[in-house]
């Protein structure tokens, strides 16, 4: 029978598929008990159990690059932890040898054991974490029943129903062809729902019914831009869908049709985009979608892989392999930009600091740590004689640093060709614009720098003072505030006059909806993630450039958010 | 054996990222560990004892250390209670 539930959209997308229903079943476990010979066995199979468990998870470790590794390896160090938690497996054991329970039973015993105590606190953000306890739990479940040979949850055309997802999962059920997930709790906030919408994968979250009302082998249409889950579809819902579907793929196939076309808008001015990349995906897909060059690749991943601060050949090998991988189109890459919040995962001893992202991060650390920096700078220009480089260097605030930077940089330079490396004569040196003071005092700078990159993430969050992360004022950390706009336009007008090169190379750069606005206040060159690429060249080609210009002065005189909303909106 | 009462000065409390640095580090040693809050004592090498005892910020908790290498164990861990667990802002 139709039935038609709602939750939150947390990833675009429409999707038919078979429902999988996940983890409901773990709460049912009959208890059960096993004769006393068969203890060793069982325990045997409760520990093959979390070994495929706890590989699982390390492989989710490895494959984990650029941006995600970083924000999801903690999620996976806290299972890991659980995994091997004495508390859990020594519990396990003990249920199954002096109770003689089922492996599964004693899982379960365990699982309802300790989620009681997390229930019971009174913290909720602590109470939370009983979620990442479920995952674990889960995976061992699934390691339980699973016969080696097939790979569950998740098989080609399924819709996963479950309580909850965790990020490190949605890759691999990406991959075995999960269309859809719906999920009983979450939020659209969360890791999951951010990682979600990079894959694509429809996603809505906080279906509280869904569990309980979807059986397994359920039709369930998905559409992840309402958040409505239908369950048995009649043949009107069929219909709908088969037409959006067509008209998607034809949305999809005008904008995969702009893969080579010129981003140039109406009236005929031509838009650099260029692709903010780490992962050798990132870069292929950068390439092959016809981004002018890399716009930002950020080297602090490098460092964070756990393996602590790569050293100068190691760090050599792979800026070489993004240059030649961009084959001749321009590379920019940016120095390290860590603080103390994270720099102890690269390897790199700081004192603790009260507010990392006023303290020693960024050009600030690098400067701090010559030797560091040096091998760094040494690297890059390495590279640079296998194609064109740009070096870009975060958090400037003060001329001395450009200069510091620009002198370590000539003095390696003079080293690496007495040491009879190749190095190109010319290697831009740009500073990325995201300190208020740089942004205030850009005439200071002008003259000691090649290009400008405005980094729109942290340039709002320290106008605003506002840390996006912090969910009791994350909704007020808008680009759209009259001083940001006035903020961006000085910057882009100075750049202009200078003859900078200057682009935007934060999320705003690459959010469809800015794009309008960036093109008003007169930005001509994008960096952003290859996966909204086509979407941002496609408003771009449709854009009036001169009429966009005229908007511009009337967005600065707007005086809230609602206004410059309006005035966007007004000029579509 | 071993025993200190250390002040949880971070922000945030014996959250789960700082539990895990906590954990790892006394996973470390040889020496057996516990912790005292709140009338509860937990293993602290276990993640979920740690994060059950819930410490809030600016609450005490007491850290027994019993083993061969306890005092080690011991000076890692009270420098890693003074540093704030080198936690975020």
């Amino acid at each position: 029978m139709r039935l038609v539930l709602h939750g939150q959209p947390a990833s675009r997308g429409l999707a038919l598929g078979r429902a999988h229903v996940r983890e409901p079943q773990m709460h049912e476990v009959r208890e059960e008990r096993i004769p006393e010979g068969a203890v060793e066995a069982e325990i045997e199979r409760l520990h093959a159990a979390l070994d495929t468990a706890r590989a699982e998870l390390q492989q989710m470790r490895e494959r984990l690059q650029g941006a995600l590794a970083h924000e999801l390896g903690e999620f996976l160090d806290i299972h890991q932890l659980i995994l091997d938690d004495p508390e859990l497996v020594l519990g396990l054991d003990d249920l199954i040898r002096t109770a003689r329970y089922s492996a599964d039973f004693a899982l379960k015993l365990q699982r309802d054991r300790l989620v009681a105590v997390f229930d019971a606190i009174d913290d909720p953000y602590m109470r939370s974490r009983r979620e990442d306890l479920e995952h674990v739990i889960g995976r061992v479940w699934a390691a339980l029943h699973r016969s080696p040979a097939s790979q569950t949850p998740g098989v080609s055309g399924e819709v996963l129903v479950t309580d909850n997802v965790a990020p490190a999962e949605l890759s691999q059920l990406t991959e075995r062809g999960v269309v859809a997930i719906i999920t009983g709790a979450g939020s659209a906030l969360s890791h999951s729902a951010i990682l979600a919408r990079s894959l694509h994968l429809p996603l809505i979250v906080g279906a509280h019914e869904a569990v309980a009302q979807i059986n397994d082998g359920d039709a369930l249409l998905v559409d992840g831009h309402s958040g409505e889950v239908i369950i048995e579809p009649d043949a009107e819902d069929l219909r709908r869908f088969k037409r959006q579907q067509r008209e998607n793929a034809r949305d999809r196939r005008a904008l995969q049709k702009l893969r080579d076309a010129e981003t140039v808008t109406r009236d005929g001015v031509e838009i650099r985009l260029l692709a903010n990349a780490e992962s050798r995906e990132d870069v292929h897909q950068a390439y092959a979608l016809g981004a002018s060059g890399i716009g930002l690749y950020r080297t602090e991943f490098l460092f964070m892989q756990g393996r602590g601060a790569p050293d100068e050949d190691a760090q050599f090998l792979v800026y070489r392999d993004l240059v030649m991988g961009m084959r001749g189109r321009p590379v920019t890459l940016r120095t390290l930009d860590l603080g103390a919040d994270k720099a102890d995962r690269a390897g790199i001893a700081l004192s603790h600091e009260p507010n990392p992202a006023l303290g020693l991060r960024g050009v600030r650390l690098s400067l701090a740590q010559p030797g560091l920096f040096r091998s760094q700078l040494r690297a890059l220009l390495r590279a640079s004689a296998y194609g064109k480089v740009n070096i870009l260097v975060p958090m400037v605030g003060f001329r001395e640093e450009v200069r510091a930077v620009r002198a370590l940089l000539d003095q390696c330079a003079r080293e690496l060709e007495a040491e009879g490396h190749a190095v190109a004569k010319k290697v831009a040196l740009g500073v990325m614009i995201e300190v208020p003071a740089a942004a205030l005092a850009l005439a200071s700078f002008g003259r000691e720098v090649d290009f400008l990159s405005i980094g729109t993430n942290d340039l709002v969050q320290y106008l605003l003072a506002i840390d996006r992360g912090n969910d009791a004022v994350a909704a007020h950390s808008s680009p759209l505030h009259p001083a940001v706009l006035r903020v961006l336009r000085e910057i882009l007008q100075f750049g202009q006059r200078r003859g900078l090169s200057t682009s935007v190379c934060g999320e705003m750069a690459g959010d469809p909806a800015h794009t309008r606005l960036l093109l008003a206040l007169g930005l001509t060159e994008f960096s952003l993630h290859p996966n909204t690429l086509l979407e941002v060249r496609a408003i771009i080609r449709d854009s009036h450039l001169a009429e966009l210009r005229k908007l511009g002065s009337r967005l600065l005189r707007a005086s809230d958010r609602a206004g410059i909303e309006r005035l966007l909106k007004a000029n579509v | 054996m071993l025993e200190r009462e250390l002040l949880v000065v971070n922000k945030l409390g014996l959250h789960a990222r700082a539990s895990a640095k906590l954990v790892q580090l006394l996973g470390g040693y040889k020496s057996n560990a516990f912790l005292v809050g709140r009338g509860r004592e937990v293993n602290a090498k276990s993640i979920m004892g740690v994060m059950l005892l819930a410490a809030a910020q600016g609450s005490s908790v007491v850290l027994r250390v019993d083993g061969p290498d306890e005092e080690a164990a011991m000076a890692a861990a009270v420098d890693l209670f003074a540093r704030g667990f080198d936690e975020d802002s």
